[in-house]
C-alpha cells in the first residue's frame, strides 16, 4: 500500500504542476463566469442558466483534462523511461495502475470539485436559487470522469497517447448516447438485433444515467435508486478497465 | 557457467540465459542474449564490459526483471527487489521534483515511512555531493547531476546487490572520483556490484572481478587479478585481444 500511495502521491505532484492544468483550469471558471453574462441576457431565466452552462463547462474540461492527462500518464513513464527506476524496485505493476490512477482521480477531484464549488458560490451569490443539486451534479460528473480515466488508462497500455485520448472521449460520447441503442433495438429489429444492442449498451458505460445536470436546474426529477445502481455499474466498470490495464502492464518488458 | 571468483558464495547468477525479441514492423527475431553463464559472488566487485550491442544493458535487465528470459534461468540471492539497486544507463528522472523529493519517492516505493524517507535522502544527498541541489528540481540538473542522483537513488534501500549500467558516463572528473569512492564504500561495505562499463581503467581500478561480453555471450570471466596475469600491459590490450580486435559485435538475426 505504501508503494501505491507513494506513486499516487508523485501522480498527483506531477499532475498539479503540469502548467497546462492550470491553464485548462483558468479556462474552465473562465467559462463558468461566462455564464453568469449569460444568465443575465435571457429573460428571467439567468439563475438556471448560469447552473446549466456552468455544469457543462465542468463535464466538458473536466472530461478534456481527464482523457489528455491521463493517455501520457502511463506512456511517458515508459516513453522516459521512468518505468527502470519504478520496477527496479518492489513495486507490483498492478500498484503501479492504481497509483497512477488514484493520483489523477485526487488531481480532477480538486479540479472539477474546485468549478463545481465555484459554480455553487456563484449561483449563491447571484441568488439564482442555488441548491445542493448542483454539487450533487458535480460529484456524479466526477464519477463519470473518473470512469474516462480508468479506460484511458487501460487504451494508454495498448496504444499510443494521442490514440488512448481519442478513444476516451469517443466512450465518453457513445456513453451519453448509449442508452439511445437499447431504444431503437426495440423498434422491431429482431432478436438478433435486439441481443447485439444490449452488448454495446452494457460494453458502453451508460453516462447519461447518472447524468443529474436536468434535475439540477430544475427540469426533471431524479429517480435517485437507478442513479444509485448505474453508479455502482460505473464503479465496476472502471475496476474492469484497471485490471485489464495492469495485465497488459504485467505482460510489458523494458 | 562462469564464476568470477571462487572464494564467495554466489549472490546472482544466470544459467543459459538466452533472450529473443521480435522488433520491426516485419517482426524480425533477434536473439540479443545466446546463452549467458554468469555468476557473481557475494561481497565481489564486478565489472561487465564488451563492445556496444554485446548484450550488457539486457543481461543486467534480465538480472532485475525488467525483461524475461526466453530460455535459461535467474537466480538472486536476496530478498527480492528490496534488496537490490539499479543505476539505468542514461538516466531520466521526474523533471519536476527537487532531489530530495525524488529521493524520498524512492524510499517510499521501498515501503520507508515519510520521516525515515526523509532522513534517508538527506544522507544520500550528502553522499553524492548533492545537499546545496536539494530543493532545485530535477529539470535543472546537469548530466553528471543526474548520474549522482541516479546512484543515489540506486542506494536508498541499502542494497546487497548494486547494478550500475555505465555509472560514469557524463560525470566530470570529481563526479567519476566520488562515483568511484561510493563503489570502493560499497565494496568496503561487503556489497556486491555489478557494473556495466566502457571504462577499462575504472573496471581494473575498482573490480574484483571482470567478465567480458561479445555477441550475446560471455567469452571470458575471472578476476582482475588473472586477467591482468595473462595481459600484463594492462586490460586494454586483454580486452582487444578476447573481443577479437576490431571489437565490433551485433546481435544476430535469426530467421
Amino acid at each position: 500500500m505504501t508503494q501505491v500511495a507513494a506513486i499516487a502521491l508523485n501522480t498527483f505532484r506531477e499532475t498539479v504542476r503540469d502548467r497546462v492544468l492550470t491553464v485548462i483550469a483558468l479556462f474552465a471558471l473562465l467559462m463558468i463566469v461566462a455564464g453568469l453574462w449569460l444568465g443575465s441576457i435571457s429573460l428571467e431565466q439567468g439563475g438556471r442558466m448560469m447552473k446549466d452552462f456552468g455544469l457543462v463547462a465542468v463535464t466538458a474540461f473536466g472530461v478534456i483534462i481527464a482523457a489528455f492527462i491521463a493517455a501520457t500518464l502511463v506512456r511517458k513513464e515508459v516513453e522516459k523511461r521512468t518505468v527502470f527506476v519504478l520496477f527496479s524496485k518492489p513495486v507490483s505493476r498492478g500498484g503501479f495502475v492504481v497509483g497512477k490512477f488514484l493520483g489523477l482521480a485526487a488531481t480532477l477531484g480538486v479540479v472539477v470539485g474546485g468549478m463545481g464549488l465555484f459554480l455553487f458560490l456563484m449561483t449563491l451569490a447571484v441568488g439564482g436559487g442555488a441548491s445542493g443539486m448542483v454539487l450533487v451534479a458535480t460529484a456524479l460528473i466526477y464519477l463519470q470522469v473518473l470512469t474516462v480515466v480508468a479506460v484511458v488508462v487501460f487504451f494508454s497500455t495498448i496504444t499510443s497517447a494521442i490514440l488512448s485520448s481519442m478513444l476516451g472521449l469517443g466512450v465518453f460520447v457513445a456513453g451519453q448516447l448509449s442508452h439511445n441503442v437499447l431504444s431503437l433495438s426495440r423498434i422491431g429489429a429482431g432478436a438478433v438485433t435486439e441481443a447485439a444492442s444490449w452488448v454495446v449498451f452494457v460494453l458502453i458505460p451508460n453516462f447519461s444515467a447518472v447524468d443529474v445536470k436536468a434535475a439540477a436546474v430544475g427540469e426533471q426529477t431524479v429517480d435517485w435508486g437507478a442513479v444509485a445502481l448505474w453508479g455502482v455499474y460505473l464503479v465496476a466498470y472502471m475496476t474492469v478497465a484497471l485490471i485489464g490495464a495492469a495485465f497488459v502492464m504485467r505482460r510489458k518488458e523494458f | 557457467m562462469t564464476p568470477i571468483t571462487t572464494s564467495t558464495p554466489p549472490l546472482a547468477s544466470l544459467r543459459a540465459v538466452t533472450k529473443t525479441v521480435v522488433t520491426g514492423l516485419r517482426r524480425r527475431r533477434v536473439t540479443i542474449l545466446k546463452g549467458v553463464d554468469l555468476t557473481v559472488g557475494r561481497g565481489d566487485v564486478v565489472g561487465l564490459v564488451g563492445p556496444n550491442g554485446a548484450g550488457k544493458t539486457t543481461t543486467v535487465k534480465v538480472l532485475l526483471g525488467l525483461m524475461r528470459p526466453t530460455t535459461g534461468e535467474v537466480d538472486l540471492a536476496v530478498e527480492g527487489l528490496g534488496d537490490v539497486g539499479y543505476l539505468p544507463e542514461n538516466p531520466y528522472f521526474y523533471d519536476y521534483l527537487s532531489g530530495r523529493e525524488f529521493l524520498a519517492f524512492c524510499g517510499r516505493l521501498f515501503g520507508m515511512g515519510g520521516r525515515a524517507a526523509e532522513e534517508r535522502a538527506t544522507e544520500l544527498l550528502a553522499d553524492v555531493g548533492l545537499t546545496d541541489a536539494a530543493g532545485v528540481h530535477l529539470r535543472k540538473y546537469s548530466k553528471g547531476m543526474l548520474q549522482r542522483i541516479g546512484i543515489a537513488q540506486a542506494l536508498v534501500n541499502d542494497p546487497q546487490l548494486v547494478l550500475l549500467d555505465e555509472p560514469m558516463t557524463g560525470l566530470d572528473p570529481i563526479g567519476r572520483l566520488e562515483v568511484k569512492g561510493i563503489i570502493q564504500r560499497l565494496h568496503d561495505q561487503g556489497r556486491t556490484v555489478l557494473f556495466n562499463s566502457h571504462i577499462l581503467a575504472d573496471v581494473e581500478e575498482l573490480c574484483t572481478g571482470i567478465a567480458v561480453m561479445k555477441a550475446g555471450r560471455i567469452v571470458w570471466a575471472g578476476t582482475v587479478e588473472r586477467a591482468l596475469a595473462e595481459s600484463p600491459d594492462g586490460l586494454e590490450p586483454f580486452f582487444m585481444r578476447v573481443v577479437g580486435g576490431d571489437g565490433a559485435s551485433a546481435p544476430e538475426a535469426t530467421p
